[in-house]
């Protein structure tokens, strides 16, 4: 493992920034996350190893969006090559956060940083050079939709920060697009504040190629009255693990997830959620899908803490799970943490295979084993791509996940 | 919010079993070592490959680390300082219960566990533990007839040594956990139920925990082996007096059951829970396994988990043979600083097999009651189907309910089903009872009873109605 020696030995990074030399100090004590810990327990290791077996790439390469642009108004920022963005129109502004701003952010945040749940972060944010940190504030109305892209090139481990805050009352619709090259790691992490009365529609694609690898961690804080809704797709990664964890700050907010993870071969693609209410009249209603086909592992872990002051609190988490194939896994946690008492929390959790009366009927009407399959994996994976904001449709998800492979 | 208070109060219900038995008894000295092992084994005149059983698990006990996963706050326990064997003195061997000591028989009055012949009525046959003795087996001779073996666990080393050497330790072997290796190191007594090929055992069987002396530890280990189209329902229940130490209580319960036997086992769990300040109380660590070998045969776990300080239990099922079932069914009550962590872990192994959990934990005061359980489909479990609810109750907004299912499936010709809610008793349905006339404390009651109905369905006759009692007693009490 290249980096954690370079981590061990402080050799990683020249020119290192304040913020990444508080995060190699922080991870030189015990560089790996705990194994054994709850939330590294499932991890493969080997396939941790291989992620962080590449060195550091801070320079990007020409990067080539695989799908032309095609609505004049969607905005387009590739992170680590639009370094200046200013835009300043009459019912909005998107500006670049200050160097300022950015640092006391991200100290913030490391402050309350726990070496196992945020070592991804930790990880993240002591390899991200400057030039591969985006921070932006965004404020007014009528804002266009915005696409994020994050990529990383063959042969080496990326690392890639974004960091976003909503002002108040605004509403945004943003698609971040994680895209792994052959042979190579990416490192994610993304921070969003929202402030009161904002919304953001948030979807995450993440697909690779052969042996990409991803980690890929959310952290969002919600301000009363805002409402946050993410809908994530996550597949053809050799190893992928994607963290979500939500702080509704002040109570009063609003959150909805729509998950779905897709493995095949000998993949690993997990992800892991913490839900924290820390106010009142919390709201969360959450569903992960998770579909194992071939040798591989998915894995989904979801706690929802609702401590005495959140009352009022409704929440609800559903983890939706389809196991195709006699050597392939799953594993689902779903956990509720409750302390306050006027609340009303829910999990659920299944585990089985396409139905097979609903196969048979369609057989019975002329349809394929396959084609009928198919038709039921496309309902399956719809509830998710359905909830997708911003052009979904161009980026012919549906048809990526049936016909691939 | 008036209300709210309400609640809180009948939930305060004082422990009327913490009165202690002034008797003599036959204590070793504290401490934890080869020695003490080969003392206890000698005690009990142990053949050699029981203290081969019992070093082993010794040393493979110092070698393990206190498991600290389930995130239970107590303070560490000195194994140094405790008491590993304490028997009340009497005579070498009872031909008959008249020559119990009466202070223990009256002990045993005291907690309505009828051991004296005329009070055969209620047919149930008991094996009362004291300590770390069996004291008396009731109904001896009735199940004999059939033959059926039900006595203490040192009378069977003696006269059933076959079947102790051929399953002793091979559903919870020592190495299973750090409290399974120190009670098989350690274990003193405990029952052992024997039932034949083809035989529906007369009557429930029924083990009665006693602990008596403050400085020591109680580790019995149980083992019921039910064989081919046998049936029978065992019944556990356990009490202690109220000492401000804590007191270690790691027992061992090993089920097996083959071909189309079924085994129901049932506890009642009312040990001291320590008082409102969480002084003193019991520690309940406690491993309890059933291996379903036979093909249909059934394992079936029920609980009522009342007392001790901190509950740390898991009744699983090894569900190997082809179509067996597991069931666990259960309700967890914790109160001021009480802790319980426990659940259950179904574990599919074999084709079409099948389980069901249940589970129902009411918090109130400032415990912490969580639900752990695990549910596993490996590879050759094809057609096996798991069912899990796990509800919890809150009362006052100071308790936590924790919900902790680890789901894993590796079989895709199976199905696993989960969930879980929590809520609390919320105003409206006690109004709308009261307005119909009900008083609070019997709408309290009627609420906490209909939540816990799906469990007490599945308790046997005798113990539906402890249970009820006991849920009634913590409940009740304060008000009118």
């Amino acid at each position: 493992m290249e980096i954690i020696e370079k981590i061990k030995t402080n050799k990683s990074i020249d020119n290192q920034t304040e913020i990444q030399k508080i995060c190699l100090d922080k991870l030189q004590s015990s560089p790996l996350p705990n194994p054994r810990s709850e939330q590294w327990r499932l991890s493969n290791k080997s396939k941790l190893s291989n992620f962080l077996d590449y060195s550091v790439n801070e320079n990007n390469s020409k990067f080539d969006i695989p799908y032309p642009k095609n609505s004049q108004t969607t905005l387009r920022l590739i992170i680590g090559e639009n370094c200046q963005i200013k835009l300043i129109e009459k019912n909005y502004s998107i500006q670049q956060l200050s160097e300022d701003e950015l640092q006391k952010y991200i100290k913030e945040q490391i402050s309350c940083f726990n070496q196992n749940e945020n070592w991804s972060d930790l990880l993240n944010l002591s390899l991200s050079c400057k030039n591969n940190i985006l921070g932006l504030k965004i404020n007014g109305s009528k804002i266009p939709p915005i696409e994020i892209f994050s990529y990383s090139s063959s042969n080496s481990l990326n690392a890639k920060t974004l960091i976003i805050f909503l002002e108040k009352n605004c509403n945004v619709e943003l698609l971040q697009v994680n895209l792994g090259e052959d042979t190579s790691s990416l490192s994610q992490s993304t921070f969003f504040c929202l402030e009161e009365n904002s919304s953001l529609n948030h979807g995450v694609v993440s697909y690779g190629v052969n042996k990409s690898n991803l980690l890929n961690s959310l952290n969002v804080i919600q301000k009363k009255n805002s409402e946050y809704n993410l809908g994530s797709l996550h597949f053809k990664f050799n190893y992928a693990r994607f963290e979500i964890r939500i702080k509704q700050s002040e109570g009063n907010a609003k959150t909805n997830i729509k998950g779905m993870q897709i493995t095949k071969k000998d993949e690993q693609i997990s992800t892991y959620t913490k839900i924290d209410f820390d106010g009142p009249n919390g709201f969360l209603d959450q569903i992960n899908k998770s579909l194992a086909d071939d040798k591989s592992h998915a894995i989904f872990e979801g706690s929802i803490i609702v401590p005495k002051i959140a009352q009022k609190t409704d929440a609800s988490q559903l983890s939706r799970n389809l196991l195709l194939s006699n050597r392939a896994q799953i594993d689902t946690k779903p956990q509720l943490e409750i302390i306050a008492d006027d609340v009303k929390c829910k999990h659920g959790a299944t585990i089985s295979q396409l139905n097979e009366e609903e196969l048979f009927y369609m057989r019975t009407r002329g349809i394929t084993l396959t084609e009928a399959s198919k038709l039921q994996l496309s309902s399956y994976f719809q509830e998710i791509i359905s909830f997708i904001p911003v052009s979904k449709d161009r980026w012919d998800l549906l048809d990526k996940l049936l016909n691939e492979n | 919010m008036g209300n709210e208070n309400l609640v809180q109060d009948v939930v305060k219900e004082p422990y009327k079993y913490g009165f202690v038995t002034d008797i003599e008894t036959e204590k070793i000295a504290k401490g934890l070592n080869e020695d003490i092992i080969r003392l206890i084994s000698q005690k009990k005149e142990e053949p050699k490959y029981l203290l081969d059983f019992r070093l082993k698990a010794f040393k493979k006990w110092q070698k393990m680390e206190e498991p600290d996963w389930a995130g239970l706050g107590y303070k560490k326990i000195d194994y140094q300082d405790i008491i590993y064997y304490s028997a009340p003195k009497q005579k070498e061997k009872i031909s008959s219960l008249d020559e119990v000591d009466p202070k223990l028989l009256e002990t045993f009055d005291k907690l309505g566990i009828p051991l004296t012949e005329q009070k055969k009525l209620t047919n149930v046959a008991v094996d009362a533990v004291f300590d770390s003795v069996s004291i008396a087996t009731t109904f001896r001779e009735e199940l004999a007839e059939h033959g059926v073996i039900f006595c203490s666990i040192s009378e069977a080393v003696k006269n059933h040594a076959d079947l102790i050497e051929k399953y002793l330790g091979t559903v919870v072997p020592a190495s299973d956990n750090y409290f399974a290796a120190l009670n098989s190191a350690v274990f003193s007594d405990g029952s052992f139920v024997y039932i034949p090929k083809g035989v529906a055992c007369p009557m429930d069987l029924s083990s009665y925990f006693r602990i008596n002396s403050g400085d020591s530890g109680q580790f019995e280990r149980t083992l019921i082996i039910a064989e081919e189209s046998s049936s029978v329902s065992y019944l556990e229940g356990c009490t202690a007096p109220m000492f401000d130490t804590n007191t270690l209580h790691a027992a061992v319960v090993e089920l097996i059951a083959l071909d189309d036997a079924s085994i129901k086992y049932s506890t009642v769990q009312n040990w001291y829970a320590g008082d409102e300040e969480g002084v003193g109380g019991i520690f309940n660590f406690v491993t309890k396994r059933g291996k379903c070998l036979g093909k249909r045969s059934k394992i079936s776990w029920s609980q009522v988990e009342t007392g001790s300080a901190i509950t740390w239990k898991y009744p699983s099922c090894l569900l190997l043979g082809e179509e067996s079932v597991g069931e666990f069914y259960s309700v967890a009550l914790t109160n001021n600083l009480q802790q319980a962590d426990t659940g259950t872990k179904m574990i599919h192994i074999g084709p079409k097999t099948k389980s069901t959990i249940v589970s129902k934990g009411i918090s109130a005061g400032n415990s912490k009651n969580s639900y752990r359980g695990l549910v596993k489909m490996g590879t050759k479990a094809t057609g096996s189907r798991n069912y899990s609810q796990c509800d919890s109750m809150l009362i006052g907004d100071q308790a936590s309910a924790n919900t902790f299912p680890y789901i894993k499936s590796q079989q895709p010709n199976s199905e696993i089903e989960h969930e879980a809610s929590t809520c609390r008793i919320s105003e409206d349905q006690l109004f709308y009872l009261q307005s119909r006339g009900i008083e609070f404390e019997e709408a309290v009651s009627m609420m906490v009873s209909g939540f816990c109905r799906d469990v007490f369905n599945q308790l046997p006759m005798e113990f539906a109605a402890e249970a009820d009692k006991l849920l009634a007693l913590k409940l009740e009490g304060s008000v009118g």
